[in-house]
């Protein structure tokens, strides 16, 4: 019974540190550390403001997004 | 006077030359204007995110944002993306801090239709993504101008996306193999501890479970680069390193499933993934420092007009210059560079071969002369009709030739991709050797596999692969200390073998300005008058002589002189206090009905005070500081020190006799040097250019290891492998000696894993090795390379 406690202790943390590394990962593809200079500044670019820019931007994006879809 | 800051870009100021408005300060109308823009468009929170840096008050000397709508600069530089939106690539000027990038970011999205701005900080490059629909480049330009900065297009050009594509490839299978690697470690532990305390085999079957679920990726995943070297490697009939790791690896991960699923033994899952992430680390560190020849290019084509203005039926048409036929008059003006050979059908003035030619001195061209494409012309507005077309004009043709000459440049095999040849190929046979023998003596099939892999394990390069790259790693740092900069680090190991150092006269050797030598004074005369006389021009010369006066003459009060003009290539005539004044050269005395008799193979500038001469200064190219104990050192490595030179040879003696050179070639052209360098290569040596100027860069394209001055010019630079950032010979000798400090440690190293593993591999033969010897072994000769490399950094700190 004992050896099933340690399965599952193992498979519960490497499930946990998977999540992490996958973040990590997904972090790199979609170049958030490409830049470390501005990454490091990042945090002083944190406000409701940069939040609605960015939100603003992105329906930007999906409006443009769109257009190419529209049936002519 | 107390000192008030400008509201826009910081900088201090008298409070009486600002400008007034309100409240607030300005140093200037454009950063008043930028100040109220940023107001009215709600972006002034960048003041308080700026924080202490200054910022350059802006300048508006822009070329006409339309340039950026036409359709050739379509062609060339605007990308058209999946949603039929555009994307263009472009380098903004000015960014000096994060707050900069802030306010660009900030100030684009709020422009209709652009749906993305994304600058980079560490290199100021902005992807800008736009609706053509709703929005025109130019217009973004604009914006960008607006609030301060200016922006360049680049070439994103394909080699460069792909060189970034590989480097985040690398990150991702370092971190899956750093991640799963360190997991690995503590479950490790256990079976370690187990191994020697006792343990279930349930327990232990859950362990090794647990492991091969982790080596999966690491093997597959993070070593894929592996598998492909090692096939590549097949393909090309030779015994890699990556086969070996390969090999090893793949047999270790194949057999330690098998004792998972039958439950007997010890599995080698931790080895696999320790040896999968210790080599893939050294690769990356190759990476990370390769060069990337793509930017090159680019640099190269910024220099290059784009543009000329033709004359058709009376009227001035800017066209590109592929669409130039040979007849075509062109117009050049002053500061123009020009793209396309010709001969000057009017006007006058003078032209800066330097880039072509290396001659510092400016050569005046009037009716019937040629011109050059890819010379500057300095004063002169010339019509000129076109002799050849752009393609097989001068400047491209040199361009092509640089293209072909960094293709084919030669590389020199490393010591330690030489060595892992052998290495692997040695390792695979005493493996084989190893399980037939103990097969045949006779051992279960099990046990001989066992240990046949565990030779391959034990040997398997984690220090072979890490001993060159953290060595260069440790040589480029203690470079960059000193102000070299070494571009790739397979460059220092090519260095330090290098038998020849060619050296380019002008800007190399000397200091590229001429200095005044000699001053011979024959009548007293207001030296003021002649600052003033001389600052107005920007002739070498005349500011040789600028810096001399400031340099000698204590309180020299500058003079007034009235109807000051420049004569091309005579000199400068001014009226001082009702008497003609008058400097330049011998022509321009003889014209004023002046007779001289000095004479002399230095430029002699003389002056004239109401047609009576006055003084003569004598000026010369005066060699840099240190210059003839930079050399002996040079020459004391065994090196042959050879000076490459476009101008005359008494010049050239003069200054090779004063540095201690004895061997020049002089009146060479950029073919020439090239030429001699690639003549030198077929006798068999490896040849080290050092020069800076665009005359130079065939040559520096064509040696094994170019090096640049940090001021040279900017094509120089790229073209190089290594800048020699405070431009003076000290540090090249200095460049030298580091090169050989880590081509021998990178030595060091190699034989440290070699004798390393001429003592385990016997071990492992032997049959004695488990696990956890093959994991302390592989950490231990590793730290061992590491810890010799970094030993060398701290002593020469």
């Amino acid at each position: 019974m004992d050896s099933w406690v340690i399965a599952m202790m193992l498979g519960a943390s490497l499930f946990l540190g998977g999540i992490a590394l996958a973040a990590f990962l997904w972090g790199i593809k979609n170049g958030q550390f490409d830049d470390a200079t501005k990454m490091m500044n990042q945090v002083q670019y944190d406000d409701e403001a940069e939040l609605n820019d960015a939100a603003n931007q992105q329906r930007k994006q999906e409006a443009a997004g769109k257009k190419e879809y529209k049936p002519e | 006077m107390s000192k008030v800051k400008c509201d826009h870009c910081h900088l201090e100021f008298t409070d009486d030359v600002m400008i007034h408005d309100g409240e607030y300060r300005f140093c200037c109308k454009g950063c008043q204007g930028i100040f109220h823009l940023l107001k009215d468009e709600g972006l002034e929170s960048f003041y308080s995110k700026m924080g202490d840096t200054t910022l350059s008050p802006p300048t508006d000397q822009f070329e006409a944002s339309s340039n950026f709508d036409t359709p050739a600069f379509t062609e060339r530089f605007v990308t058209t993306t999946k949603e039929n939106l555009l994307q263009v690539s472009l380098v903004i000027e000015g960014i000096h801090c994060a707050a900069c990038v802030w306010l660009n970011e900030k100030a684009l999205h709020r422009m209709e239709g652009v749906i993305e701005a994304h600058i980079n900080y560490t290199n100021n490059k902005a992807r800008i993504t736009w609706n053509p629909d709703s929005v025109k480049l130019s217009a973004i330009i604009d914006m960008i101008r607006a609030i301060g900065y200016n922006a360049f297009p680049y070439d994103a050009s394909l080699q460069e996306v792909r060189a970034n594509k590989e480097r985040k490839e690398y990150y991702l299978r370092m971190a899956v193999a750093t991640f799963a690697t360190m997991n690995m470690m503590w479950i490790a532990v256990a079976q370690y501890a187990g191994y020697f305390t006792g343990i279930t085999q349930d327990i232990k079957t859950i362990l090794n479970v647990a492991e091969w679920f982790l080596a999966t990726p690491v093997l597959f995943y993070s070593g894929w680069v592996f598998y492909r070297g090692a096939y590549y490697g097949l393909k090309n009939r030779s015994v890699t390193m990556d086969l070996l790791v390969v090999t090893g690896s793949s047999l270790a991960y194949l057999y330690s499933i098998y004792i998972t699923l039958f439950e007997k033994g010890e599995a080698y899952f931790d080895s696999v993934a320790m040896i999968i992430t210790f080599v893939l680390f050294g690769k990356f560190l190759e990476v990370l420092s390769r060069k990337n020849a793509a930017d090159t290019l680019d640099i190269i084509g910024k220099h290059i007009p784009r543009e000329v203005s033709i004359i058709e039926d009376e009227t001035i048409r800017t066209v590109d210059v592929n669409e130039v036929k040979v007849g075509d008059v062109i117009v050049i003006r002053s500061g123009e560079r020009a793209a396309i050979d010709g001969e000057v059908l009017s006007g006058e003035g003078s032209f800066d071969e330097s880039n072509l030619t290396g001659e510092s001195e400016p050569i005046f061209k009037r009716q019937g002369d040629r011109i050059i494409s890819g010379t500057t012309s300095i004063d002169a507005l010339i019509h000129y009709r076109s002799t050849k077309d752009f393609a097989h004009s001068t400047l491209s043709n040199l361009v092509n030739l640089l293209e072909n000459a960094m293709a084919q440049k030669p590389s020199i095999e490393q010591l330690a991709n030489r060595l892992s040849q052998h290495f692997s190929s040695t390792i695979l046979f005493l493996a084989i050797a190893t399980f037939w023998s103990w097969f045949f003596w006779p051992h279960s099939f099990d046990r001989s596999l066992m240990v046949g892999i565990s030779v391959i394990i034990i040997a398997c390069p984690c220090a072979l692969a890490l001993a060159t790259p953290v060595a260069t790693l440790v040589g480029l740092a203690l470079g960059a200390k000193r102000g070299i900069l070494f571009k790739s680090a397979a460059q220092i190991e090519t260095m330090a073998k290098a038998t020849m150092v060619v050296l380019d006269k002008t800007g190399t050797i000397t200091q590229g300005r001429p200095e005044v030598v000699y001053a011979n004074l024959f009548h007293p005369f207001e030296k003021g008058v002649l600052y003033t006389l001389v600052s107005s021009s920007k002739h070498p010369i005349s500011r040789g002589i600028m810096e001399y006066l400031e340099r000698t003459e204590e309180a020299m009060e500058t003079g007034v002189i009235e109807e000051a003009r420049e004569i091309p290539a005579r000199g400068m005539v001014g009226r001082s206090d009702g008497m003609m004044v008058a400097g330049g050269n011998a022509l321009l005395m003889q014209e004023l009905g002046i007779e001289v008799t000095l004479s002399s193979d230095q430029s002699l500038f003389y002056y004239a005070v109401d047609n009576v001469l006055v003084g003569v200064y004598e000026l010369r190219d005066l060699p840099k500081e240190k210059a003839y104990a930079s050399i002996e050192r040079l020459k004391k490595s065994d090196l042959r020190v050879v000076m490459l030179t476009g101008d005359h040879e008494a010049a050239a003696q003069r200054v090779a006799q004063e540095v201690g050179i004895d061997e020049i070639h002089s009146h060479l052209t950029p073919e020439g040097k090239a030429a001699f360098i690639e003549q030198a290569h077929r006798d068999g040596h490896i040849i080290v250019m050092a020069g800076d100027g665009v005359n130079d860069l065939l040559a520096l394209a064509a040696a094994d290891i170019a090096i640049a001055m940090g001021n040279g010019s900017d094509i120089a630079i790229e073209v190089s492998d290594v800048v020699l950032m405070n431009d003076s010979l000290p540090s090249l000798s200095e460049a030298f000696g580091i090169s050989r400090k880590t081509y021998g440690l990178i030595k060091q190293n190699l034989i440290i894993s070699l004798f390393y593993n001429s003592v385990t591999i016997p071990l492992a033969m032997m049959g004695y090795v488990i696990p956890l010897i093959a994991a302390i072994s592989m950490s231990v000769s590793s730290l061992l390379v590491v810890g010799n490399s970094m030993r060398v950094r701290w002593m020469y700190k």
